[in-house]
Order: C-alpha cells, then sequence, then structure tokens
C-alpha cells in the first residue's frame, strides 16, 4: 500500500514537470522559497486529496466502474444536471451580456448598488440562497403562488433547478465580461459611428466580437460552477430519483450508505469533466490575453 | 579598460541575442550602444548589469570578473527604459532607496539625497509621486535614484525613448553635461542614431548580436566599415544601378551603393559648379522640412535624395537641374569601399 | 428618441431580472425571519446550538483566510515574477477547486482521512480525528476557496509587470524588503479584495463542509449546516432568522468588497496618469 502511494506521488511529481529554465530567471529574489511553498501546499491541500480519488478507485474494475457510472439513476441525474446547468448558463450567457453592458455604459440610479448586488450570489452562503429560493418558489410562496394558479410547478422540479442554478451562476458572465468593456477603446465605436452604423449594427458587429470570447468564458464558468453546485440546489430540488436529482446529491447519498467505490466512480466522472471545461477555459483565456495583448 | 567583455554569448532558445561580443571602454567615457531594435543591444546592457546572465563569456569591471556577483554587488546603477520608478514612493524615498538597501545612517542619507536632487533640478519635488511628475522629470528621478549609492558604472536603457521630441534634445545635452560633472562611467543603449552620435563620446554598432563598429561618432559617420553601418547611419538610400551616374562605374565585387543626400548637390541649371561632373535630372518631389527642403530626383533612371538650403532659390517639381555626386559607399555582404566622383577629381584635384 | 427607448428598455429589463432573482431572495430571508416578530428571531439566534455553530464557523473563516492569504503571495509571486517551465500548467492546477464541484471536495478528505482513507492508520496512531472534526471543515473550506487570493493577486501582479522589483533586486535589496516596499503597496487593494471574497465563500460553503461534517450538532454543524437542519426539521422562522444573520454578513462583505474594488480601480486609473 505505502509503495503505492510513493509510485502515485512520483508519477504526479509536480516540481519536477515545473523545471526551471536554465539560469533565465532573473534578478528578483525567491523563487525557489516561493515555489516550493506553492507547489507544497498546492499539492498538500488538493493534488494528493485528489489524487486519492484514483488511489481509492484501484479496487474497483473496469466492469465494476462501468456498471456504477451507467447506473441508470446516475444517468438520469447526468441528463438533469447537464440540461438544467446548461439552460441556466444560457440564460446567464442572455441576461450576462446586457446586465454588463448596462452596468459599464449607462448612467442611472442605484447602479451602483445593482452593480454591488451582482456579486450575492458569490457572498451569500449558498444553504441560504436554496431555502430562501424554495421557499420563494413554492405553492405557497410569493413567485411560486402566482405560478401555481396557471399549474406550473417550479420548486422540487426541474425548472427550480435551473433557477437556482441562475441564480448562482449571474456573476461569472457579467464580471467576465465587463473588464473587456470598460477597456474597450470608445473610438472603434466612434469610428463606427463615423461610417454612419446604426446602434444595433454597432453592437453586433463591432461590439459583440469583443465581449464574445470573454463571454464564452464566462459561460464556461458559471456551466462548471452549477453542474457542481450543491448547496444552493439541494433544497429546490426536491431530490425525486429519476426526475429532479443532481449528480452531486449522489455522490452525497452514495456516501450516506457508505458505498465509497460508487460515491468516488461518480466523483471521478465529475471531475474528468470539470478538467474539459477548466482546461478549455485556460484555452480560451490565453487567447484573450493574447488578443488583448494585439 | 575599466569595463570589458570577452567572448560574451548569450541564447533565448533559438534567437541568438549575443553573438560573441566583446568590447571594451575606458574609465569615464560615455559610450552608446546603437542597433535597430531586436539587435540584442539592450541584451548586452542586462548582462552588464547583471539582470541576465551571459551563456559564455566574461563581464569584467575595474579588473574584476563579476559574472557570478549579484547585480547588487556589481556597484552598477541602472536607469530602466520605462523609468520603473517606485510608483508608491516619494521623490525622495525613491532615490534614497539604493542606500536604504544599505543601511546607510540617516544623515548621510538626507545628506546624499539632498545632493542629487540639486543635482538633477529637482529642488522643491521630494514629497511628489511618480504620477505627479513629467516625463523629463520621471527620468530624471530614475538618474538620481541609480546614482544615489555611487555606482562605479551608469547603465540606461533608450533613456530618452519615453520622452516627447522637444524635451528629448534638452535632456540629451543636460545629460552628457551631468554625467561628465559627475565624471561616472557610463553605458547607454538607443535605436536613435542622431541621440548616440550627439550624446556619446563612443559608438558601438550592434546588429544581429553581433558588433559591427565601434568608433568616436564621427569615425562612425565618415567612415563605416560594414555595409550595415553603412546603410545604418545616416539618411542613407540603396542604390544599384549606381554606373549610370556620372563620374561613377561599375565594379563586379559591389552589386549596391549607399548614398547619402549630403553626398549629393542640385543646383539650378544656370547655376552649375563643376558643369562637367554634373548630370541633369528632374524633379520628382519637393518636401518641406522645417530649415531645410529634401529633393528627390530621378537622375538616368536612378532615383536620389538631397537637400537644398531654404536660403537658396527655389526648386519645382518638374524643374530639370543638375545634380552632382561628390562620393558613394560601394557594399557588398562583407565589405565598404569609399568612391569618390571620378570626373571632379580631374575637375579640382584640390577637393577635399 | 428610439435609442433612448432602446436604452430605458434595456435597463427595465436589467434592474427586473435583478430584482427578481437576486433581491426577491434577500426579501424572502428577510419577512420569514420576522414573520413571528422580534422575539422568536432572537431566540432563534441566541439558541446555543447558533451560536455554537458561528463559533466554528468563525473559527473555519479565520483559518481558511489566514492560509489561503499565505498560499495567495506565494503562488501570485511564483507566477508572475519568474520565467519557468509548466507555468501554464501550475496555473492551471491552482484553477482546479474553482471547477471541481463542493461535494467532491468534501469527498477527498474522507478518502484520505475518513476510515477507508490512506492516512487514517497513521492518524489513529496519534489519536487526531479530521473527518467529521473540526480540521476536517476547515480543511475543505481551504481546498474550496484555495484559488480566491492567488487568482485576484496574479491578475493585478501580471499586469503591473515586475519592472521595480527588478530596480529593487538591482539595488541589493532582499527579497522580503522588495515585497514590503515595492510589490505590497500595489497589490494592497486587490489582496484585501481576494481576502473578502475568500472570507464569504469560506463562511458559506456548504456542500464540502457538509460531506466532511457528519452535522453532529453543537460539535461539528457550521452556520450554513445549521440553517439546513433547521429548514429540514420545518423550524422555518428559526432557519430564515439565522440565514438573515448571514445575509447581513453578506451585504457587509458586498459593501466592503465594492470599497476595495473602488480603491483599486482609483489606484489604477492613478498609475495610468
Amino acid at each position: 500500500m505505502t509503495k503505492y502511494i510513493k509510485n502515485n506521488e512520483r508519477k504526479w511529481d509536480v516540481s519536477a514537470m515545473i523545471r526551471l529554465k536554465k539560469r533565465s530567471r532573473g534578478v528578483i529574489p525567491g523563487f525557489r522559497l516561493s515555489m516550493g511553498v506553492t507547489i507544497t501546499m498546492l499539492s498538500l491541500i488538493a493534488l494528493i486529496p485528489l489524487l486519492s480519488v484514483l488511489l481509492n478507485l484501484s479496487g474497483v474494475t473496469p466492469g465494476e466502474f462501468w456498471r456504477i457510472v451507467t447506473d441508470r439513476q446516475l444517468v438520469a441525474s447526468y441528463k438533469v444536471s447537464l440540461s438544467c446547468a446548461l439552460i441556466a448558463s444560457t440564460a446567464n450567457f442572455l441576461f450576462g451580456v446586457p446586465l454588463a453592458w448596462t452596468l459599464t455604459r449607462y448612467r442611472f440610479p442605484f447602479r451602483r448598488a445593482l452593480d454591488g448586488l451582482i456579486e450575492l450570489p458569490f457572498a451569500l452562503p449558498t444553504a441560504v440562497a436554496g431555502i430562501s429560493l424554495t421557499t420563494l418558489y413554492a405553492d405557497t410562496g410569493l413567485i411560486g403562488g402566482l405560478f401555481n394558479k396557471i399549474d406550473v410547478k417550479i420548486s422540487y422540479t426541474t425548472i427550480g433547478i435551473t433557477i437556482a442554478m441562475t441564480f448562482i451562476g449571474i456573476p461569472f458572465v457579467v464580471r467576465s465580461i465587463q473588464p473587456v468593456l470598460e477597456k474597450l477603446d470608445v473610438r472603434c465605436e466612434e469610428a463606427a459611428v463615423t461610417l454612419g452604423a446604426s446602434g444595433s449594427r454597432i453592437f453586433f458587429k463591432v461590439i459583440f466580437p469583443e465581449i464574445f470570447p470573454a463571454a464564452i468564458a464566462g459561460f464556461g464558468l458559471a456551466f462548471a460552477r452549477c453542474l457542481g453546485e450543491y448547496g444552493s440546489v439541494v433544497f429546490i430540488a426536491g431530490n425525486i430519483p429519476y426526475k429532479t436529482q443532481i449528480t452531486p446529491l449522489l455522490i452525497v447519498s452514495k456516501l450516506e450508505q457508505f458505498n465509497y467505490a460508487a460515491a468516488t466512480s461518480i466523483a471521478l466522472v465529475m471531475i474528468i469533466f470539470s478538467f474539459i471545461i477548466l482546461f478549455a477555459i485556460n484555452a480560451l483565456q490565453s487567447k484573450i490575453d493574447a488578443m488583448a495583448r494585439g | 579598460m575599466y569595463v570589458e567583455l570577452r567572448g560574451i554569448n548569450k541564447k533565448f532558445g533559438s534567437f541568438k541575442a549575443s553573438d560573441d561580443i566583446s568590447f571594451s571602454i575606458d574609465k569615464g567615457k560615455l559610450v552608446g550602444l546603437l542597433g535597430p531594435s531586436g539587435s540584442g543591444k539592450t541584451t548586452i546592457l542586462r548582462m552588464i548589469a547583471g539582470l541576465e546572465p551571459p551563456d559564455s563569456g566574461d563581464v569584467i569591471v575595474d579588473g574584476v570578473r563579476v559574472n557570478d556577483a549579484p547585480p547588487g554587488e556589481r556597484g552598477v546603477g541602472f536607469v530602466f527604459q520605462n523609468y520603473a520608478l517606485f510608483r508608491y514612493m516619494t521623490v525622495f524615498d525613491n532615490i534614497a532607496f539604493g542606500l536604504n538597501v544599505q543601511k546607510r545612517d540617516k544623515k548621510h542619507i538626507k545628506e546624499r539625497v539632498q545632493e542629487l536632487i540639486e543635482l538633477t533640478g529637482l529642488s522643491g519635488m521630494e514629497k511628489r509621486r511618480p504620477h505627479q511628475l513629467s516625463g523629463g522629470q520621471k527620468q530624471r528621478v530614475a538618474f538620481a535614484r541609480a546614482l544615489a549609492p555611487n555606482p562605479r558604472l551608469l547603465l540606461l536603457d533608450e533613456p530618452f525613448a519615453a520622452i516627447d521630441a522637444k524635451v528629448r534634445k534638452e535632456l540629451r545635452a543636460w545629460l552628457k553635461n551631468t554625467i561628465s560633472k559627475v565624471g561616472i562611467t557610463s553605458v547607454f543603449v538607443t535605436h536613435d542614431q542622431d541621440e548616440a552620435i550627439e550624446v556619446a563620446d563612443e559608438i558601438i554598432i550592434i546588429n544581429n548580436g553581433r558588433i559591427e563598429q565601434k568608433g568616436s561618432p564621427s569615425e562612425i559617420y565618415k567612415s563605416p566599415t560594414t555595409p550595415f553601418a553603412a546603410r545604418f547611419i545616416g539618411q542613407s538610400f540603396a542604390v544599384s544601378n549606381y554606373d549610370a551616374l556620372r563620374g561613377f562605374e561599375k565594379d563586379d565585387n559591389f552589386p549596391e551603393a549607399i548614398l547619402r543626400p549630403e553626398f549629393i548637390t542640385v543646383s539650378k541649371l544656370n547655376a552649375l559648379l563643376y558643369p562637367n561632373s554634373t548630370q541633369d535630372g528632374v524633379v520628382e518631389n519637393v518636401f518641406f522640412r522645417g530649415n531645410l527642403s529634401e529633393l528627390r530626383v530621378d537622375v538616368a533612371g536612378v532615383k536620389i535624395s538631397a537637400y537644398r538650403s531654404l536660403e537658396d532659390d527655389e526648386i519645382y517639381v518638374g524643374e530639370k537641374v543638375g545634380a552632382l555626386i561628390y562620393q558613394l559607399f560601394l557594399v557588398n555582404d562583407r565589405e565598404v569601399k569609399l568612391i569618390r566622383n571620378s570626373l571632379l577629381r580631374d575637375e579640382n584635384s584640390v577637393f577635399i | 428618441m428610439r435609442q433612448k427607448a432602446v436604452k430605458t428598455i434595456i435597463i427595465l429589463t436589467c434592474v427586473l431580472f435583478v430584482a427578481i432573482m437576486l433581491i426577491m431572495p434577500l426579501f424572502t430571508v428577510i419577512t420569514y425571519a420576522f414573520r413571528q416578530g422580534f422575539k422568536v428571531f432572537f431566540s432563534a439566534i441566541a439558541d446555543e446550538y447558533a451560536v455554537k455553530a458561528l463559533k466554528l464557523t468563525l473559527l473555519t473563516t479565520v483559518f481558511t483566510v489566514t492560509v489561503n492569504t499565505v498560499f495567495g503571495l506565494f503562488a501570485s509571486w511564483s507566477v508572475t515574477k519568474f520565467q519557468f517551465r509548466g507555468k501554464r500548467i501550475l496555473t492551471t492546477l491552482i484553477d482546479i477547486p474553482f471547477a471541481i464541484s463542493p461535494v467532491i471536495a468534501g469527498l477527498i478528505f474522507i478518502l484520505v482521512f475518513g476510515r477507508i482513507g490512506w492516512a487514517y492508520p497513521l492518524l489513529k496512531a496519534y489519536d487526531v480525528r479530521i473527518v467529521f472534526a473540526a480540521p476536517g471543515i476547515i480543511l475543505a473550506s481551504i481546498f474550496v476557496t484555495l484559488p480566491f487570493v492567488s487568482r485576484e493577486l496574479t491578475t493585478l501582479m501580471q499586469s503591473q509587470g515586475s519592472d521595480e522589483e527588478e530596480a529593487a533586486a538591482l539595488f541589493g535589496a532582499k527579497g522580503l524588503t522588495i515585497f514590503r516596499k515595492v510589490t505590497l503597496p500595489h497589490i494592497k487593494w486587490g489582496l484585501l479584495y481576494g481576502v473578502i471574497l475568500c472570507s464569504a465563500r469560506a463562511l458559506g460553503e456548504f456542500g464540502a463542509v457538509s460531506v466532511v461534517s457528519g452535522h453532529l450538532r453543537g460539535k461539528t454543524n457550521t452556520l450554513p449546516l445549521h440553517v439546513e437542519i433547521l429548514f429540514n426539521e420545518f423550524h422555518l422562522t428559526a432557519a430564515f432568522a439565522v440565514s438573515s444573520t448571514l445575509v447581513a454578513i453578506a451585504l457587509v462583505i458586498l459593501v466592503l468588497r465594492n470599497l476595495a474594488e473602488y480603491r483599486l480601480k482609483k489606484e489604477e486609473n492613478a498609475d495610468v496618469r
């Protein structure tokens, strides 16, 4: 067992992967110290615990793993998680662009307050958001009651999950676009005006292409967050098997049944998915940076 | 020989920034490293400072090899291109920084900073922050900051690049005076030949990581020793069919000639000085350049540029004129050769 | 005329969106908290378990923010002041916790320190409890908020460049001096901003903490977990009363955050001049 860990660690030894470019580190002191502290802390807090997922799965055969992760209940949860997260982050995209635009370009009363509120989903504990949304959208709640009259139920359905995810994802798109919009050269727009372009043409031909990469990055971040979100979703979801169970919830319920192999297997699937999104966003980000450098 | 570089090589990836660089600088001299952007001149400066280690070769200051000494112990002052002033410190604290690092006593620091503030004409600005200063003032602060710990050697990276054209001229003169007043050995980097010629005691021309030529400004100007130096210095322009010019013959070893406007005199047809060596041409363009005008003239199919004083009779576009070419540089891949107009030699043997 | 109409419509849409999505939930918390009067509200937040949960939450937050500030400073210094191979990989690795579900963040610590974990025999030998105890909660919170400070500082330090640090190093200044005198003044507001974000998330973390805490009332319950229990036991008013204290903290954090951001932008603009 211990031998296995050692091997495993060596394979993932980041300090070996990150080798100093020979003698070109310049004159600023502290490379060894800061790099050492960074990699040690990162390994202890994040990497080694994460790799324990793989270690734990070493006892699970590929066949078993496949059976676990393609379980009918689980597949249903993938569908719920993916579709709700997709709709929610699309909603964030659609509302995020005009929101960012309004906050950077227009001046109106309470603009600063509105701007400050955007981060509420970051600052508000997710459990509080969860119970609040659940109550608000329940049949007896302020908004849920209205919809109940036309026979639409929100809490304890996928609509509720989507709303909770939308709530949690609001800041991502807005905050990705805002700095780009702020730095956008007004002269570009002015140039377009002097060439006789109309308002909507300027937006779609001049401004939108500029903010699009950032908006997509924000979309990706929101999507990743929505997929993994637990606290704000779990209350409003109602957790009806095959209908409103999200994937993270199934990890929790497997853990509560002490079924570690299953919990870990599902976790691995989610981690892989997260990594793909993360790398995609980072690739996009470096493209944005390259564009910004011109 | 106070500063000496011996066989310096430096690569960034596959890019060769320094290719066997060797030169030496005498004590008290003000030397300009001149070259186009990307020629590797800044890299040389950074290697002397210790900001960048050479791959091979020696950096010697005052007889001691300093390759392994950290920058703080080399006794160099460095003025960065964008000054890199500490934005959150006052002018006083910026200048005092190096002395504070050396843990000098308060009284000494105060005196030294005061001395430098007076030297650089920054009196009354001690309490200001960098963002409250003009470009020229920032440069003076950067200069004072570099000088404060009494370095043996002052290095300046494109010291005038970030300054308005008008102030730049004043600062050049100021810097040259101040450096000679302080008497410190200095090296500066520039891509601007006017700047190098005006400020430096000695110029080193760098191209593609190699030294092209080293010499006094007038040597560099009058007798370039490499084709690059001939092309780079002055308002040079290249001509391939130079044998069409009267007084010059084709030399098969040299496919191209380099001319400068000051090698050419353009005169009205009724006021020719040396009719036999002068050739007819047609003025294609006239550019007003403030203190003189620049003419573009077509001479037997060769396009040449020449200056004309504003006090002379005005010449118009389309006018037929006489062009007299005193000399030109013949160049090939390796060599430069100065050729005088052969007819002119016959016409007036005492011509310079 | 038409432009103005478009502008008004866009602003109204945005305000409406924010009102429904953000303000309504806040409003709900407050109204439900006070729906049975102040007395019930105060008894709910003065409840013994609520107070204990608050203490644990604050302890967790202090630890988390401290560790992540240290990490953030070193990590951002590493990735912005030096050139090295694998920098891209390192920055991506640091971002991992952003993309991973908090539930998984909790799970991995169970897999390390729990009864099936590889470190369990060692912990047992020294009689240390991590999972289902405060250390586990703190660790999970640290994991979830790991990139907060470092990301904020990295962006800031990248845009500042390292010329000034290089200039200071030329005078022979030591690392700590350079950091204190040259770098810190640049990043102080960004640092505060990152610390605020980090505290907010640490205070409110639910998924990760829920998995590792074991829900022992009075022992391993944080405030958000306490809210969950109250809600699931249908103590709606109490749940919202406790929530309202968290909302109050969240609003204070938002105000602080905006102040920090305002100062940050102001200084950035001053630099440009």
